[in-house]
């Protein structure tokens, strides 16, 4: 039984891998991101695609909710000011979409500084309730203003050229949304290593501690507003791309409820957490409609006639399933296993 | 003689019709270890909540090095040198000891949103230097073995040495202290003794301590200042604070103190 990897220098502390299996699991990851364009179909690809697109904007609401212990039911908001804030400049203006990805993040950063403000002295329902409010209210303000954004009809969105690589193929399309994957998973570990992030945390567990240690409250969050929004926004422009298309109706209401089922079910605060919660929940209907049409026809006429509910349903099942049983979700799971793993037969 | 490392004049915390703390002055030397006692309800903790910025007085002043402190923001406190731990465990309790120190190093870091997206450069050169002195401080409390440990999975004691750390990472001129041998057995207490004393001595740090262990109090205080219902009963050497009528009053009611010919000392059993 291995006890442990020991570390002699604080630049292996701040590492982000402790262990040679860690890299090579890293490897091995990065390896099948690269080689998955290759061998998946369209179907998979596409599926993989949403997936990982999920995964950003589940990254982005995780340093929000998971580590700094805000939730907020406005993540529909930001993403349909990230899709906008790209689409607007790139296909109306004619901008480079590498300004566009800028402004998708920038936009809905900006914003959330507007709705964080009011929001610094609430928490809990009260919070959810003002970020779902400002949601509603940024759908509204898209529809008001259609000289802008074309208002219900919606902006076409054509595939990038990103630094002269043009993005045609739906292979392209996974790489360009791994790249941000993987560039968006990176700088939140790196935050959470940072005094910023130690900062949310501390807000977190106890926000009257955090405060006598100098960590000013109302920066702070209005900090990880905006971090999470811009990231939140990034997702929503990918995904704009992803559609080819931003409109309002893009982006129902459902996704920021399903974003905190995600959070829930992969592992709140933990960015393999929120990843893991991506899979599964966009994984989950495709699962769920394999198993239907096994049962016949009868079962798939079901689920293609009520498909909206059945996957209500089952969110909602899965969230009181996660809550009761494992609320530390996923990873919880996880974690789980590997002790059972390294110290089986011996219970602890 | 210079100004006073702290000095609180006529402080007063009223929470509508309640006075909490009625004009309380004192003051804190540099070097000296000072308790404030008092029955549970006494004004100690809101005292302290004064002193260290979470509550404003009603009235009054808190001065540190002669600055008042009126007008300093809740959070800035500890950048005029003032650190503390609380009374019931306030540690972050999902990070490790280290992350928990670290935060006592937030203030002396300069580390924007933008740059720690990158973590190169600066960054990590000042996490480094934090992590170095974070080291020090658990070297210095004896923490070694528990340094990578969840501090939700800690016990009581050892989880008050990581708060005693955390405020210590916070390079105090005072530390406040609120009842930090609460819950510890015999063997813990001595050791936050030890320690105490070792940070006055060593590091330099003046002590301000709320203490309901007297026998703690007795030992290493250089003065002591009684509170009851808000107001200051004595102040003075542990020995003239303790056979203070008013204090035994305090503790033991006004008909157990008149039955007492001879003031005798507190905790007279503990003490022997």
């Amino acid at each position: 039984m291995r006890s442990g990897f020991y570390k002699q220098t604080i630049a292996e502390h701040l590492a982000l891998t402790d262990s040679w299996t860690q890299r090579a699991w890293i490897a091995v990851a990065l390896a099948a991101l690269a080689t998955a364009p290759f061998v998946l179909d369209t179907y998979l690809l596409t599926l993989v695609t949403l997936m990982m697109i999920t995964a950003v904007g589940g990254i982005g609401l995780n340093i929000l909710t998971g580590w700094t212990g805000l939730i907020s039911l406005g993540q529909t908001g930001f993403m349909v000011l990230g899709a906008y804030g790209y689409a607007i400049p790139v296909e109306t203006w004619g901008w480079d979409p590498l300004a566009g990805f800028l402004l998708a993040g920038l936009v809905p950063a900006a914003a959330s500084v507007l709705v964080g403000i009011p929001s610094l002295r609430l928490t809990g329902l009260y919070l959810a309730i003002t970020t779902l409010a400002s949601a509603f209210i940024v759908v509204h303000l898209v529809l008001e203003f259609p000289g802008l954004t074309n208002g219900a009809s919606g902006i076409f969105v054509n595939r990038p050229t990103v630094l002269g690589w043009t993005v045609f193929t739906d292979q392209d399309l996974f790489r360009l949304v791994a790249i941000f994957l993987v560039l968006t998973i990176l700088g939140a570990l790196n935050l959470r290593r940072s005094r910023i992030g130690r900062a949310w945390f501390a807000i977190r567990d106890k926000d009257d501690a955090a405060r006598v240690m100098g960590v000013d409250l109302r920066t702070y969050k209005l900090y990880a507003f905006v971090a999470s929004s811009f990231v939140v926004g990034l997702s929503g422009a990918l995904y704009g791309i992803f559609l080819s298309f931003v409109t309002v109706d893009g982006f129902p209401f459902l996704l920021s409820i399903e974003a905190l089922a995600m959070l829930i079910v992969g592992g709140m605060g933990s960015i393999a957490g929120a990843v893991l919660g991506a899979v599964f929940l966009v994984g989950l209907p495709e699962v769920v409609s394999m198993v239907f049409s096994a049962f016949g026809d009868s079962a798939r006429a079901l689920l293609s006639t009520g498909a909206h509910e059945v996957k209500g349903v089952l969110y909602g099942l899965v969230i009181i399933g996660f809550l009761r049983l494992q609320p530390e979700g996923l990873m919880g799971l996880w974690r789980d296993a590997q002790r059972v793993w390294t110290l089986w037969p011996l219970r602890y | 003689m210079s100004a006073p490392l702290l000095k609180l004049t006529g402080v007063t915390k009223r929470f509508g019709g309640l006075t909490a703390v009625n004009e309380v002055s004192t003051h804190v030397d540099a070097g000296e270890i000072v308790s404030i006692i008092g029955p549970n309800g006494a004004g100690k903790t809101t005292l302290f909540n004064m002193i260290s910025g979470v509550l404003p007085p009603t009235e009054g002043r808190i001065e540190l090095e002669g600055r008042d402190l009126a007008r300093v923001a809740p959070h800035d406190y500890v950048r005029h040198g003032i650190g503390r731990t609380f009374q019931n465990l306030a540690l972050f309790k999902h990070g490790t000891v280290v992350d928990n120190i670290l935060v006592g190093r937030h203030w002396r870091m300069k580390t924007s949103l933008v740059e720690a997206v990158f973590h190169f450069g600066r960054p990590r050169r000042e996490e480094i230097a934090a992590r170095e002195r974070a080291e020090e401080i658990i070297e210095f409390l004896e923490i070694e073995t528990i340094r990578d440990k969840v501090v939700g999975t800690l016990s009581y004691g050892q989880q008050k040495r990581v708060e005693l750390g955390r405020a210590l990472a916070t390079d105090p001129k005072l530390l406040l202290l609120d009842e930090i041998v609460a819950g510890m057995n015999q063997e813990e207490t001595e050791d936050i003794a030890r320690f105490i004393l070792d940070i006055r001595d060593e590091l330099g740090v003046s002590i301000l301590m709320i203490e309901h262990d007297m026998h703690l109090v007795m030992d290493i205080s250089d003065r002591v200042h009684a509170l009851n219902f808000g107001a200051t009963i004595t102040e003075g050497r542990p020995a003239e604070v303790q056979a203070h009528p008013g204090v035994i009053e305090a503790y033991l009611g006004a008909k157990a103190a008149a039955a007492r010919a001879e003031p005798a000392p507190l905790l007279k059993a503990r003490a022997g």
